[in-house]
């Protein structure tokens, strides 16, 4: 033991002689010192013009990506898929629980949208039916959309009958397709 | 409704042999399957008290008589090649024996004077078989009366043959749809006057006329809300009624005028209720949560019909006028609707699915005797009785967009009044008498 703290003592002699050595040396200074002039580096005046365009590229890119942000979910909130129906029902097949599961999804995620959930018919029976029937159809989509924890007060409905066909043409294609609910998102007030 | 026929004054002719109808007269049932229709002759009119021989009108008049009396499909006007050359005076007597040999039944002779901007027309009516008068009137005004006169003629005619004087004064409603707005339409039953009644640039539907013929009521979704409107048509000015959101759609008018049913699913889903117009009051009717739409009062006021899904598939029900005593009236079909109740209680005009398509049925109110009555390559939907029940109007398919047309209540004699032109024409809705003539 008494070897250890010998060599110890004389390692930390000669590192506090090293400091010396190196301290006591005399570096030269970073201001250099000529005859009659003292020249300043302008490390003051650059960091002055420096700051505001670093903080103006950084608040132009934060914007840019903002922007795309919100072009991204406007293209989103514009693209949700309609749900279909059968001949006089407003039950939801799977598919559309799925395609409302999707919606719902989307719509937790992000809070500022509302929903508003229009329901369609076809052109067969008469337009009030078609009313009520449209009206049912939004309904339960809405009811699904609040059983997956949507807040009642974001999703409204309205019932368009069979007044506003996607598809004007009368067969069992165009039928089909008018035979919806359909989506529209929006910023909350 | 405006009078158009306000210089028209008539003189009833006191003809000594004039008779008057019989207390308790049976008149011919005129929709029933064994009706032959009633074969008029309507020989050229001659000028009165010397005026001028050449005038158009003397063919004209007769000729117009002959279209309107046609249009009700109760009348075949005898070939006029086969009358024998007549040129009486209205004084002379008539010699039935030319007129029955031809086959003619009934005769309508008459004159015309036409003295500067005064025009004066008479019209006799003779039943041919019995040899005798059966109506005439005079009648004075200006020039272009024409049509006036004849249609009240028309109406003369129909009443002593059948027991009531038609339906040229009456209008129907309906919409028409183009580039995703609808408005409110009207048109007169012989296919003129057609105009414009509603501007609101929007989905307008369902019209419904008032009992006085002075108010139409409709859906419009001026608000972006299906909401429900009354509009003067003297005055032009629309109230809103009911505004609450989801549907506020209209359906029939009571016989007293008072009240409308209405189509509300402020309760959670679509019932029926009735609204005090005056007084806005607002009582529900039905019960249930299935689909409860299109309701409309019988001609007592007593009962009203609608359509409910309740028991799976929509079909027609009726229940009392305080929605007691609920029952289902449509057994036969997956899918009826649009009821229409008879102006004389005991029919029940609506839509059924046959087919893939919908076509008009009638039926008893207790749901027997169900007949269909079109058979259209296109379908028919929403039938809406004449007010004196012997036509029905219904939205056929012309060129792929959707036309007005005229059936007889049995069926036969169908006209176009409007269709494949411009507008997709739907939901018809027959005015009351308008006294337009």
């Amino acid at each position: 033991m008494r070897k250890c703290n010998l060599f110890r003592g004389a390692l930390l002699i000669i590192l506090c002689l090293a400091v010396a050595l190196v301290f006591g040396c005399g570096k030269k200074p970073v201001m250099k010192e000529e005859m009659g002039v003292i020249v300043k580096e302008p490390v003051q005046e650059k960091a002055e013009t420096a700051v505001p365009s670093e903080t103006a590229i950084q608040e132009e890119r934060l914007k840019e990506k903002e922007r795309q942000e919100k072009e991204r979910v406007i293209q989103e909130a514009a693209s949700f898929t309609d749900i279909y129906f059968e001949f006089d029902q407003y039950d939801l097949t799977a598919a559309a629980r799925e395609t409302l599961k999707q919606h719902a999804d989307w719509l937790l995620a992000n809070p500022g949208f509302d929903v508003l959930v229009e329901g369609h018919c076809d052109e067969r029976g008469t337009a009030e039916y078609n009313l009520a029937l449209g009206e049912r159809r939004a309904g339960a989509a809405r009811d699904y959309l609040l059983s997956l924890g949507m807040e009642a007060g974001r999703v409204t409905t309205i019932s368009y009958g069979e007044e506003l066909p996607l598809d004007p043409s009368h067969d069992e294609a165009a039928w089909a397709k008018n035979r919806r609910a359909h989506f529209v998102v929006t910023p909350s007030k | 409704m405006m009078k158009r026929t306000g210089l028209v004054v008539c003189f009833l002719l006191s003809i000594l042999y004039l008779p008057l109808p019989a207390p308790g007269k049976v008149y011919i049932d005129i929709l029933s399957p064994a009706f032959q229709k009633f074969p008029i002759a309507l020989p050229d009119f001659i000028p009165l008290d010397g005026a001028d021989r050449e005038t158009p009108l003397l063919v004209e008049i007769p000729g117009r008589l002959s279209d309107a009396l046609g249009m009700t499909g109760f009348f075949r006007t005898i070939d006029r090649k086969a009358y024998f050359e007549s040129s009486q005076t209205p004084e002379e007597e008539v010699r039935f024996s030319d007129w029955r040999v031809i086959g003619a039944e009934f005769l309508v002779k008459g004159g015309v004077l036409q003295d500067g901007d005064t025009l004066s027309i008479e019209f006799r009516l003779y039943d041919v078989v019995e040899g005798k008068l059966l109506a005439g009137k005079r009648y004075t005004g200006k020039k272009g009366d024409e049509k006036t006169m004849v249609y009240r003629f028309a109406g003369e005619i129909l009443e002593a043959l059948t027991g009531s004087r038609g339906v040229f004064d009456t209008e129907i409603a309906f919409t028409g749809k183009k580039n995703r707005v609808s408005e409110i339409y009207t048109i007169e039953f012989d296919g003129s006057n057609f105009r414009k009644r509603t501007n609101n640039g929007t989905i307008t539907l369902l019209s419904r006329w008032s009992v006085d013929g002075s108010k139409i009521a409709y859906t419009a979704y001026t608000r972006g809300n299906p909401d429900l409107y009354l509009l003067n048509l003297p005055t032009g000015e629309t109230k809103r009624l009911r505004h609450e959101r989801g549907l506020n759609l209209t359906g029939g008018w009571s016989p007293d005028g008072r009240k409308m049913l209405v189509v509300s699913s402020r309760d959670g889903n679509e019932e029926i209720y009735t609204l005090e117009v005056d007084t806005g009051s607002f009582v529900r009717l039905t019960n249930d949560p299935a689909i409860d739409v299109s309701p409309t009062w019988s001609s007592d006021g007593k009962q009203i019909a609608f359509v409910s899904n309740r028991s799976g598939s929509p079909q027609i029900f009726i229940m009392d006028e305080d929605g007691s005593r609920v029952r289902r009236a449509t057994f036969q079909g997956s899918y009826n609707t649009s009821p229409a109740w008879s102006p004389a209680g005991s029919r029940i005009a609506y839509e059924g699915r046959t087919g893939g398509q919908f076509q008009i049925f009638t039926m008893d109110v207790n749901g027997g005797n169900t007949t269909q009555l079109t058979y259209e390559d296109g379908g028919a939907e929403s039938p809406a009785w004449s007010p004196d029940g012997r036509f029905i109007a219904f939205q056929g398919k012309k060129n792929g967009r959707g036309s007005i047309c005229v059936i007889n209540a049995n069926g036969l004699n169908l006209r176009v009044l409007y269709g494949g032109a411009d507008l997709d024409a739907v939901s018809p809705a027959w005015s009351p008498h308008l006294n337009l003539y």
